[in-house]
């Protein structure tokens, strides 16, 4: 019984900590500092190429 | 089928006869020059002409003449930073970005340029970060490349104090996030020993259990609570007594308190430490992201006067760096650049458009002898400068400083819960050595003298006090903001609940900032239709305000405005146009009356005139007026129904706010006021006592907001005044303001329940615990109590001001 928790929550220990670290990746690599340009950059980053005419008029 | 009188690239009129027709696609495209059309094919030919369906224009572009603006490759150098042979990076700001699809734009093109790796452009503060390759490319060809797009770089290297906030607001998050994810598994050994303590446990697995609670709650104390200990150490050092020593206190008397009864088998706390590390952290992060803001406004001002400039020397030319110019220099300044230093014009005359600096929307002449100040923008011609002063001493960087001070001198804000933690904490200091002494002399021997003492420490811990305050002022401003209404912190809203005087600047906050025709005067024989048709073919294709204006009324009136032959423009004056009728002048009575024009005198009061002649015949005058806003006057009422006094500041004349204060009820108003002055009247009566709410829009406003209490700026002003001011209405509507005091008032009332019920239950748990009548299980449900309930009065905040503008708005 003691044994089996302990090992549970050493595992479970061991996941968060790969998610923690992710975390720090994350920040280091700057990816909250620009927390309003994604939500547009997500729309533009289709790469449909056949938008070479003019559809401005229409 | 394209039939339009725009231009496809960039959406002005185009002027007669200057019409560009190009054949792109098979579709035949206006332009209204050839910049426009080689930018329209640069952009479509690279295949993202997407650009021009997802574009939404707001703000105001680049000024004309940017396209071919000379880079100096020995001044970008400078800010070059080389990683290695084949890889460097640079910095820098990108001017004239509006939207989402600029950003869009100039990655993807940029990213095409032969040499560059990797750029990225920030869409909140328009800077770039490029990487490229030296041996294939150089600063100046990516310069160009992002001129030639109509977009202005300027390089850039953040400031050393700018690179620490960055860096701090980076650790401030790591922080939470570690407290976040630690707290989280915390919990969950905390509900085990809950459930252990109802219903029994093992006391092996209990204090294993304890163990791992133990080694997972010290990083949260120790690291991620880091930030309070040095605060509390900083309050203990100025014996002024803050939130911070509070929160410091509880957390290590119930961190050491439950160490020790974990190695003498008793229950921990260990949750109780994590949770108020983590909940405080997050209130902290919001504040911080919100204030990093108002350092890159600063910024913003400085980067308005250009890095270089065009030294004469004799006969040549030579492109120098701001900096070195020395007063006395002569420099050229050329239509479409800004000027670079303070000085005088030498020789030539334009207009300018000082908007940013006045706030005012008028271009306004300037002749040689006028001085001119950097940051402008020049219009219409060349013009040669003598410098009067040197770069770091010329207006902008002046007006920089003066926000810089104005920031530095602004009292921090006592928050009302630090001012609480200045009685709470001596007081149960005291009370816990009473408890020991009162103890200890009861029963030398006993342990209970410590126990009960700890216990007084434990139960006073400030969970619900510390909660008070975030937890109202984040319901709040997260309510605002759908309102459009942005406070820049916990500490601003209390202080926009304490206000007790508003000043108002005049062009832009009351009026529109949009001059519009208030009144025609036909001459005798004409009538309002006809001489409008003739000022119309004038003033078309004119991007003078005035003239948009005008424009805007003769549409307006239905009427058609007819082709436009050559139209000669008088600096400072008006407009000049030969037709098939006879010549037309439009302009000024001064101007009118030189070319010997006999007009009789028209009662204008404070309005703006503008004169019409054909043939040399009067035809007419239209008045034209800056408007108020439609619910300025509705707005100011309001306000002082909530017993607010209500000011007006302008650098205007006198008649004119005189006019304005009448209009609006404004009682108390400054007229002919510079920025120092509007600084100056804002100290003297806060040194008197007044807490000042700012409302401004102008760069010449940004000293003025940062020294008032609240500055409080609208969307539609300068990016400076909006970055520089505590208080954001992202709306321009001056409704808004009641609303966000209305908030903030209502915010403090229950940030003051809240503190009061904290501070009640404190009242009543303390004793108890003194007295040593207080289970540790109970004092931890009393304290869990608390904290719901002061969490519940902030979420009913949240109703209360959706309910109250629902109904308002219905």
């Amino acid at each position: 019984m003691l044994k089996s928790i302990i090992i549970l929550i050493i595992l479970s220990l061991c996941i968060g900590t790969g998610a923690w670290l992710f975390f720090i990746w994350t920040v280091k690599r700057g990816d909250f500092d620009d927390i309003e340009g994604p939500k547009y950059r997500m729309l533009d980053d289709d790469d449909d190429q056949d938008s070479q005419g003019e559809k401005h008029e229409e | 089928m394209i039939t339009t009188d725009t231009c496809i690239h960039c959406k002005l009129p185009i002027p007669q006869g200057d019409l560009v027709v190009d054949e792109i696609d098979g579709k035949e495209l206006h332009f209204c020059c050839h910049g426009c059309q080689g930018v329209y094919r640069v952009i479509n030919g690279a295949g993202l002409g997407k650009f021009y369906q997802q574009r939404d224009w707001h703000q105001e572009g680049v000024p004309q003449g940017v396209f071919d603006k000379a880079f100096d490759e020995a001044l970008l150098a400078g800010h070059v930073f080389t990683r290695n042979e084949t890889s460097a990076e640079i910095a820098l700001i990108i001017e004239g970005i509006r939207c989402a699809s600029c950003v869009w734009l100039l990655e993807k093109l940029i990213h095409k340029v032969q040499g560059v790796e990797t750029i990225r452009v920030n869409y909140g503060t328009h800077r770039a970060q490029i990487r490229f390759n030296p041996k294939e490319t150089t600063p100046k060809e990516i310069f160009t490349n992002i001129s030639r797009l109509g977009y202005l770089p300027h390089p850039y290297t953040s400031g050393a104090a700018q690179q620490a906030a960055a860096k701090e607001q980076r650790s401030l998050l790591i922080r939470f996030g570690t407290a976040a994810f630690l707290s989280m598994q915390v919990m969950g050994f905390s509900f085990a020993l809950y459930g252990g303590y109802f219903h029994g446990i093992d006391p092996s697995i209990r204090e294993t259990i304890q163990y791992f609670a133990a080694a997972v709650a010290t990083p949260v104390v120790f690291y991620s609570g880091w930030p309070f200990f040095a605060g509390a150490w900083r309050s203990i050092r100025n014996k002024a007594p803050s939130m911070d020593l509070l929160i410091t206190l509880g957390v290590t008397t119930a961190y050491s308190y439950s160490i020790y009864s974990m190695l003498a088998g008793g229950e921990v706390y260990f949750d109780t430490a994590a949770m108020i590390i983590t909940l405080i952290l997050l209130g902290r992060l919001f504040e911080g992201s919100a204030r990093n803001r108002s350092i890159s406004g600063i910024d913003k001002l400085l980067r308005l006067a250009p890095e270089s400039a065009n030294l004469m020397a004799g006969e040549n030319l030579q492109v120098v760096a701001s900096t070195s110019l020395k007063p006395g220099d002569l420099i050229l300044v050329r239509p479409g650049e800004r000027i670079p230093v303070d000085g005088w014009i030498h020789r030539g005359k334009t207009e300018l458009d000082e908007a940013t600096i006045s706030g005012e929307p008028m271009p306004v002449l300037r002749r040689q002898g006028d001085s001119v100040l950097a940051g402008t923008l020049n219009l219409s011609s060349s013009i040669q400068l003598q410098v009067e002063k040197v770069a770091a001493e010329s207006f902008i960087a002046r007006m920089a400083l003066m926000v810089e001070e104005a920031q530095n001198r602004k009292a921090p804000i006592q928050s009302l819960a630090d001012k609480v933690a200045t009685l709470f904490v001596p007081f149960v200091t005291l009370t816990a050595a009473g408890t020991w002494l009162f103890w200890f002399l009861h029963d030398v021997q006993s342990t209970a003298a410590l126990l009960n003492a700890v216990s007084v420490l434990i139960v006073a811990c400030p969970c619900a006090l510390g909660l008070a305050t975030p937890t109202a002022v984040l319901v709040a401003s997260g309510n605002a903001a759908t309102r459009g209404i942005l406070f820049r912190g916990g500490d601003i809203l209390e202080m926009t609940a304490r206000i007790g005087t508003i000043a108002f600047d005049k062009t832009g906050t009351l009026t529109l900032g949009r001059p519009t025709v208030k009144k025609i005067i036909p001459a005798p024989g004409q009538s309002e239709a006809s001489l409008l048709k003739i000022v119309s073919q004038v003033e078309n294709g004119s991007s003078h305000p005035i003239a948009r204006g005008i424009i805007d009324r003769a549409k307006a009136a239905g009427i058609h405005i007819g082709p436009t032959s050559s139209v000669e423009t008088v600096l400072g004056r008006g407009l000049r146009m030969v037709s098939s009728e006879g010549e037309i002048l439009v302009g000024s009575l001064a101007f009118l009356e030189e070319c010997s024009v006999k007009i009789p005198a028209v009662e204008s009061g404070s309005l703006t005139e503008v004169y019409v002649s054909l043939a040399g015949l009067w035809m007419g005058t239209l008045l034209i007026v800056d408007p108020l806003r439609e619910e300025a006057a509705s707005a100011v009422e309001q306000l002082q129904q909530i017993g607010l006094r209500t000011v007006l500041l302008t650098g205007d004349r006198l008649a004119t706010a005189q006019e304005v204060s009448s209009k609006l009820a404004i009682s108390d108003f400054h007229s002919n006021l510079n920025p120092a002055d509007k600084t100056e009247w804002i100290r003297t009566h806060q040194e008197a006592g007044e807490k000042i709410l700012m409302v401004g829009d102008g760069i010449n406003d940004a000293p003025a907001l940062s020294l008032a209490d609240v500055g409080c700026a609208m969307a539609g002003g300068t990016d400076i005044a909006l970055e520089t001011s505590d208080l954001v209405l992202t709306r321009a509507n001056l409704g808004r303001l009641y609303e966000a005091i209305y908030i903030a008032r209502k915010t403090l009332l229950v940030i003051k329940q809240n503190l009061f019920w904290a501070f009640a239950y404190n009242l009543i748990t303390i004793p108890l615990a003194a007295s040593g009548n207080l289970a540790p299980v109970w004092a931890a449900l009393t304290m869990a109590c608390s904290s719901v309930i002061v969490v519940s009065n902030s979420l009913r905040l949240g109703r209360v001001i959706r309910r109250t503008f629902s109904v308002a708005k219905a």
